[in-house]
């Protein structure tokens, strides 16, 4: 069970969209996962519980991670499935 | 015969007493009857009535939070200065209309029926766009809850008489045409700016969306983006929004309780400063119990618009096909450089603190607070497209303007619909502008007024339709597809 959160400005909109959208993904591509959402700056003290971090690529900056297994994944398109889906992979999550 | 119509008229006294004056119940159970539609199985529908209950309840936890720690320093600002003061946020807007709209003895139930009645609106516009040109679908889940009530205030207070359930369903048919209309004009923009991205913008700023696209080609040239700009690195910190949001209620209400003074505050505060705790400590913690409060209220917002949104999604991927989600401003920011985003608002803020230094200079009875929502994301919203249409030069110009605009119009809505009382205006952009302006038209003219507004903003895509590509217009952004696809 792969541990995700998604994290935008406020933790509101956006990050919303990202999680409805990696949920649907994630079930195409048959991954098991647990999906949070929330503002970055809350994510950015969490980061570390997660394995996966999905945000704007505007926000990637936002996170040093000090683990080699969390991974934080930048997307230009929050709407996009075809790039998330690609992402995914390019990141070795499946 | 009689049975039943007192059996039926105590029913309704017990549905109103129990469920309609208790939102937290009227909103369980419409996850509850959502999800029951959406076919989900029995426990998953209980949970989600638990949890929307229970963000309410949150909400309501910090809601309170904050008119507590408000109180004593809206009446010290007004019992020493004769001065009232009010935060531009669309959360301190959302506390100070619900406290508003509970003062004149409605409930947010009524603001939740005008949500429903808005979206089912926006998706009628939708179905037949054929007539209407619209062609997308209001989709952001807390901007909807702040709007419908913001816009449920504007009516109740200019049009007493729609203190009612007809009320609810002028609210839900104001706000509705808003979300479909001003959504419906952000698409081209939206679509040059994501390179067809197959989504538009519904937020708090469409109308500057717009606008933006229209004004910054002439305030610079494209070829100069931001992107080639360097900031300073310490303005990235203000990416997070509890940093953000506890630095800029520091330093203003740090100013104010500094004006109002030591001995002051010891009398009117009598339980929260006792005589062992110094000057510095207690305006600190002060100051940041604002932040405090106002994450309470977010993580209930949160809570319950994620469950209202779950159980709204299955209506809408019905919809969907053929047209355009809009959704939140942040969507947008993927395709800026990140520094576009930390650009547009700091001019934002300069705009900001240059007109409320105006507002004190020339002693307005009005104080105005920065919040957090508006200075950032209108301004990084308004500077991504302002980049894209205009370069660096357009998006200084465009969020500095915004910035003092935010301002004035906030200071008049607040004065004007007498939210000072409850410290707190809507604050983004469109609400300082266009919502003002049309809550004016409802005081003098009521509902032939208000009739006025909605066929004027129905005529809007009507012109978008004439003045564009005909063939081009309802494929704009759909090969990307969307939410349903």
């Amino acid at each position: 069970m792969l541990k995700v959160v998604a994290a935008c400005g406020n933790g509101m909109g956006s990050s919303q969209i990202i999680k409805m959208k990696i949920e649907k993904v994630f079930k195409k591509l048959g991954i098991s996962a647990s999906i949070d959402h929330m503002s970055v700056g809350e994510a950015r003290t969490m980061a570390s519980n997660f394995d996966v971090v999905f945000c704007s690529t505007s926000l990637t900056g936002q996170f040093t991670i000090r683990n080699n297994r969390t991974k934080v994944i930048g997307l230009i398109n929050l709407l996009s499935e075809s790039e998330i889906e690609a992402k995914i992979i390019e990141n070795g999550l499946k | 015969m009689d049975f039943a119509n007192e059996f039926i008229a105590v029913f309704f006294q017990g549905f109103y007493n129990n469920i309609l004056t208790k939102p937290e119940f009227f909103i369980g159970g419409l996850v509850f009857i959502g999800y029951l539609l959406l076919r989900k199985p029995i426990y998953d529908c209980f949970g989600g009535f638990i949890k929307a209950v229970v963000g309410m309840m949150i909400w309501g936890v910090g809601a309170a939070g904050l008119v507590n720690t408000f109180r004593p320093i809206l009446a010290g600002l007004n019992d020493r200065f004769a001065l009232h003061a009010a935060v531009i946020d669309p959360y301190f807007g959302l506390n100070a209309a619900s406290e508003a709209i509970k003062s004149i003895g409605m409930s947010l139930s009524w603001t939740m029926i005008a949500l429903i009645v808005g979206f089912g609106w926006n998706i009628l516009l939708v179905l037949f766009r054929r007539y209407t040109k619209i062609r997308t679908l209001f989709l952001t889940g807390h901007v909807m809850i702040q709007q419908s009530t913001t816009v449920a205030w504007l009516v109740f207070f200019a049009i007493p008489e729609l203190r009612t359930i007809t009320g609810a369903l002028v609210i839900g048919l104001l706000v509705g045409t808003y979300w479909a209309v001003f959504s419906n004009l952000t698409v081209e923009p939206t679509q040059k700016l994501t390179d067809n991205g197959g989504f538009a913008v519904g937020h708090q700023q469409m109308l500057w969306v717009w606008l933006t696209s229209k004004l910054a080609p002439r305030l610079g040239d494209p070829e100069k983006s931001v992107e080639n700009i360097n900031l300073p690195p310490w303005l990235s910190m203000f990416n997070d929004n509890v940093i953000s949001s506890g630095t800029l209620m520091l330093v203003f209400f740090g100013i104010i309780m500094t004006v109002l003074g030591e001995p002051y505050l010891r009398v009117l505060d009598k339980a929260g400063f006792p005589a062992t705790l110094a000057f510095p400590t207690y305006i600190i913690s002060k100051s940041l119990s604002f932040a405090v409060y106002l994450f309470i209220l977010i993580s209930g917002v949160r809570m319950f618009v994620n469950e209202l949104t779950e159980s709204f999604r299955g209506l809408s991927e019905k919809v969907l096909p053929g047209c355009l989600p809009a959704v939140d401003c942040a969507a947008t920011y993927g395709f800026a450089s990140p520094n576009t985003v930390l650009y547009g608002f700091l001019f934002g803020a300069i705009g900001q603190f240059t007109a409320i230094a105006g507002l004190v200079i020339f002693k307005s009875p009005i104080m105005i607070i920065t919040g957090f929502v508006p200075v950032f994301f209108d301004n990084a919203t308004v500077a991504v497209f302002a980049n894209k249409y205009g370069g660096a030069r357009a998006v200084a110009i465009m969020t500095y303007f915004t910035g003092i605009i935010q301002v004035m119009g906030g200071a008049f809505a607040a004065w004007y619909f007498q939210l000072y009382t409850y410290g707190g205006w809507h604050g983004n952009i469109d609400w300082d502008t266009l919502w003002p302006f049309f809550g004016v038209i409802m005081e003098y003219a009521a509902i032939p007024g208000v009739v006025l507004i909605i066929a004027c903003m129905l005529l809007i895509p009507q012109l978008q339709y004439r003045n564009s590509n005909k063939e081009e217009y309802f494929n704009c952004g759909q090969e990307e597809g969307g939410f349903g696809a």
